[in-house]
């Protein structure tokens, strides 16, 4: 009996490994959701303070209880936290990872029916090193050679999964819009418009022109059918002026790289002119300029902390941005556009408090719930809340502070990141080569 | 906007012609003090009493004082061991900590302006390969506005480097990060130059416009030919310089010179032992040419970058060379682990390898070479070892640790006063002193801050 048993698991682990060298089933499963303890930690909430020996209970991958103690089911596994930190998930609001060399679709300005999801490759070895530097959700944009670029997509890092487990389910859809020095130089380059600031902008308007009068035919359309009129011909469908006119209808958050004060003016006009909402201002490393004007039409601001200098328009950035312009009661987050930062990017959160004084939690909320609400889903993650995504970090030390480092990484519960596991830390990754060069990360290879 | 620019342009001004002759030890006045009224830079004495030192050579003291004069150090130690002079302008510092200033082992402060915009970028010279006649020093730009706003952060000295295109770029130098031209600020020119191995060199952009060499053995051979024409080179001056000898001694016409040529003569120091070659690669067989062809030439080395070495540490560390670690912040390469870069810094100490760090091609954030130490430390490299590679460890790999990287009697009066942890983000530097000078806590940043915060 003993010996067949080892004989079958035998078998069955040879039949594991040759499945696995395969290839097939380098995947694993969906892990099926337990019921987690994380217990006696100093827990960074992001909302409601500090709690010091705190506790949070996970249930069905949401957080179901936090606070000084919490119910411990039977049979829950128990983290013990104690002397450690532990916060939520880090959300980066400007990401390329994963992506591959597929980040720009630099042969036209206007490509708003490009899917960043048709180029995502979740075996990037760069979901890893950032799951590993506690970022649990990222949003990956289309580059900056567009004035109008590519549509989001949405991830939570769970490494080792299958693509589709690591979409965040149900996300709200953002677009990619660019100014200034990039679509100028792409596409000048080529003695092509637009070359300049103006042609910039002259692009932008005759897409969005564009799609008012694709829109008003299909609404023509759609009003003659509901009023039964069975002769109605469709128009055409065309998937590019169907992004644009989604924009116009509200149904595209728009994320516009944009790093002049007078481009903020300018984008904000033509969103009036045109009306839609712009979500936030990418890099926007001179928004401090005008924070009024921007916070006025609840326009976010996703940035860097201390990047300054390499390029013409990048040449009047200062670290206190993200502060002052927060003050003026511009959402403000801290973002990567790297694969480097997006490692550490609480570290350039933690700049904000010493430039301009922000607040331990004022610097959190930077690269959790602010950036949350750039992509448009704070009400699910970016806190440790009751209720919300069980997307949760634990770090040996603080943070915000040069000396914190992850030590596990749940999301939705589950830990896909630990770093007190052998080899990699990975609980889901189950061998095979990773892709991704490990490169950069950003726009295009050099410029932001 | 613009007047306040101009007003501020002017106080600079004034109080840059001051300082620049703190040699000359001229009288303050009270018009010349910056807005932030720092003490004047001679020719009192300035104690810096009730902070917390951190010595580097002789452990922290709480509660110390340290005096400086003239642009040194005249005395370090506890509060109660220092007799502070009677005429020394004192500033308070309880609750702060003081370290010596921090230095770049590896920048290119001075020679970029705005990275994308070419004009405002002197970093290579790239239509040939060795260029040991290129010297940064002549390109070295002052007045950059990257000076301030690293120095700000505490960072007083640095490397400035030509970029990393050509095998054999051109010739360092070392400088301090404030005075009032090139002159001041350049302290050793000429101190080193980079050999480079990363394979970045080659030229070989496409198959069909590539040229020699547009390959690592290329590249090797020509840069080894380039020493052997040197030696051939010093050998024919020692030669000629031999033969004037005796013909002065024989009161005979002297011999023909031989033809000056400026770049093998740039090399004939190196091959002479006199200055270190810093060896850049990434990967250790790279590195394992870059040591063998210092070896062939008995060139003095210093290791530079390494971040793919984890392999060979113990090889590295028997050679006994110290190094200049890379930036510990990129990818590790193929499936590593996510921390095989991070942890470098801890590795090679902890086989007694002397560490220090360069901001390498992130000049314009140079500021914040100590984040990059203290994130080592998270990755196991001990604090104060940390410390050291930002200060003392650069001071004795670039041969000026008689001068810089301590708190100690007779060093140059390079200090920071901060209100926290050097290596933390948080910290924020509060006064920097260069060469006993203050330096106003002013950028072209701080100023537009201050413009928009109103």
């Amino acid at each position: 009996m003993l010996q067949s048993k080892k004989i079958f698991m035998v078998l069955a682990l040879a039949v594991m490994l040759l499945i696995s060298m395969s290839g097939l089933a380098q995947m694993s499963p969906k892990p099926a959701p337990v019921d987690t303890v994380i217990k006696n930690g100093t827990i960074l909430t992001v909302t409601h303070g500090v709690i010091h020996n705190g506790s949070i209970l996970i249930r069905n991958g949401k957080i179901a209880e936090v606070g000084q103690s919490v119910t411990v089911p039977p049979g829950a596994v128990v983290i013990d936290a104690t002397g450690k930190f532990v916060m939520p998930g880090i959300i980066d609001s400007h990401s390329h990872l994963a992506l591959d060399s597929d980040v720009n679709e630099a042969t036209s300005p206007v490509t708003p029916h490009m899917m960043m999801l048709d180029a995502f490759d979740y075996t990037d070895k760069a979901i890893y090193h950032t799951l590993a530097g506690g970022v649990t959700t990222s949003l990956l944009l289309h580059g900056s050679a567009n004035m109008i670029g590519g549509q989001a997509v949405i991830i939570k890092h769970k490494f080792g999964l299958d693509r589709d487990e690591l979409l965040f389910p149900n996300a709200p859809r953002s677009i990619k819009f660019a100014s200034g020095e990039n679509p100028k130089r792409v596409y000048g380059g080529r003695n092509q418009l637009p070359s300049t600031r103006m042609g910039n902008f002259a692009v932008q308007r005759a897409a969005l022109q564009e799609a008012r009068e694709y829109m008003r035919d299909w609404d023509a359309y759609d009003e003659k059918v509901k009023k039964g009129d069975k002769d109605a011909k469709a128009p055409k469908r065309d998937l590019k002026l169907e992004a644009l006119a989604d924009i116009l209808r509200g149904k595209l958050m728009v994320q516009i790289h944009c790093y002049r004060a007078d481009e903020f003016l300018n984008e904000m006009a033509m969103a009036k002119e045109f009306g839609y909402k712009i979500r936030a201002f990418h890099h926007g490393l001179e928004v401090y300029k005008v924070a009024d004007k921007v916070a006025a039409e609840y326009v976010g601001l996703a940035t860097f902390a201390d990047w300054w200098g390499y390029k013409h328009e990048a040449w009047d950035a200062i670290p206190w941005n993200a502060v002052m312009s927060m003050r003026k009661g511009v959402t403000v987050s801290i973002k990567s556009d790297s694969n480097d930062f997006a490692r550490r990017l609480n570290q350039e959160a933690a700049k904000t408090m010493r430039y301009g004084g922000a607040t331990e939690e004022e610097a959190l909320k930077m690269i959790t719930l602010n950036a949350a609400w750039i992509l448009g889903i704070d009400d699910r993650v970016g806190s440790i809340e009751v209720g919300k995504d069980a997307d949760i970090t634990i770090w040996n030390n603080h943070p915000l502070s040069s000396y914190g480092r992850v030590e596990k990484t749940l999301i939705d519960g589950t830990v896909f990141f630990d770093s007190s596991l052998p080899g990699l830390g990975l609980p889901f990754w189950h061998g095979g080569a990773m892709s991704g060069a490990g490169g950069f990360g950003n726009d295009d290879g050099e410029v932001r | 906007m613009k007047i306040s620019r101009i007003v501020f342009t002017f106080v600079c001004t004034i109080a840059l012609a001051l300082s620049a002759s703190s040699q000359t030890r001229p009288t303050a006045t009270a018009s010349a003090k910056p807005a932030a009224a720092p003490a004047p830079s001679a020719p009192v004495p300035i104690a810096i009493r009730g902070g917390k030192l951190l010595t580097i050579t002789h452990g922290v003291i709480e509660n110390g004082v340290v005096v400086i004069e003239g642009g040194k150090i005249i005395a370090v130690g506890a509060a109660a061991s220092v007799t502070i002079p009677r005429n020394a302008h004192i500033i308070e510092a309880a609750g702060m900590t003081v370290y010596p200033g921090m230095i770049d082992s590896m920048s290119h402060l001075g020679l970029t302006e705005i990275s994308a915009v070419e004009m405002t970028n002197d970093m290579v010279e790239a239509s040939d390969e060795i260029m040991p006649h290129m010297h940064v020093t002549d390109a070295f730009h002052a007045e950059s506005e990257l000076i301030p706003v690293t120095r700000m952060n505490g960072v007083t000295n640095a490397i400035v480097s030509p970029s990393s295109r050509d095998t054999l770029p051109g010739q360092m130098a070392f400088i301090q990060l404030d005075g009032r031209s090139s002159d001041e600020m350049l302290l050793v020119r000429d101190i080193s130059m980079p050999l480079n191995f990363t394979g970045q060199q080659r030229r070989n952009e496409s198959f069909a416009s590539s040229k020699y060499p547009s390959t690592r053995m290329g590249m090797a051979a020509q840069l080894r030919q380039a020493f052997i024409d040197a030696q051939d080179y010093a050998q024919k001056w020692d030669e000629y310089n031999k033969k004037s000898a005796d013909a002065t001694k024989d009161k005979k016409d002297a011999p023909t010179a031989p033809k000056r040529d400026l770049k093998l003569e740039a090399l004939v120091p190196y091959l002479q032992g006199k200055k270190p070659v810093l060896l850049t690669a990434e990967e250790p067989s790279d590195i394992k040419v870059a040591m063998r062809l210092a070896k062939e030439f008995n060139l003095k080395a210093i290791l530079g970058d390494l971040v793919y070495s984890r392999n060979i540490l113990d090889e590295i560390a028997a050679s006994k060379l110290p190094v200049i670690v890379g930036s510990i912040y990129d990818a590790p390469k193929g499936d590593e682990r996510y921390d095989t870069v991070f942890s470098i810094p801890a590795e090679l100490q902890k086989r007694g390898v002397k560490i220090a760090f360069g901001s390498w091609g992130d000049t314009h954030n140079a500021r914040n070479i100590p984040y990059a130490a203290g994130y080592a430390v998270a990755y196991g490299l001990p604090w104060d070892e940390a410390l050291k590679a930002v200060t003392l460890n650069a001071a004795e790999i670039w041969g000026l640790a008689d001068k810089l990287g301590s708190l100690d009697v007779g060093k140059t009066a390079n200090l920071v006063i901060s209100n926290g942890d050097p290596l933390d983000m948080k910290t924020d530097v509060k006064r920097v002193f260069i060469n006993g000078r203050e330096i106003p806590m002013r950028s072209r940043q701080t100023d537009l801050r201050d413009a928009y915060s109103h």
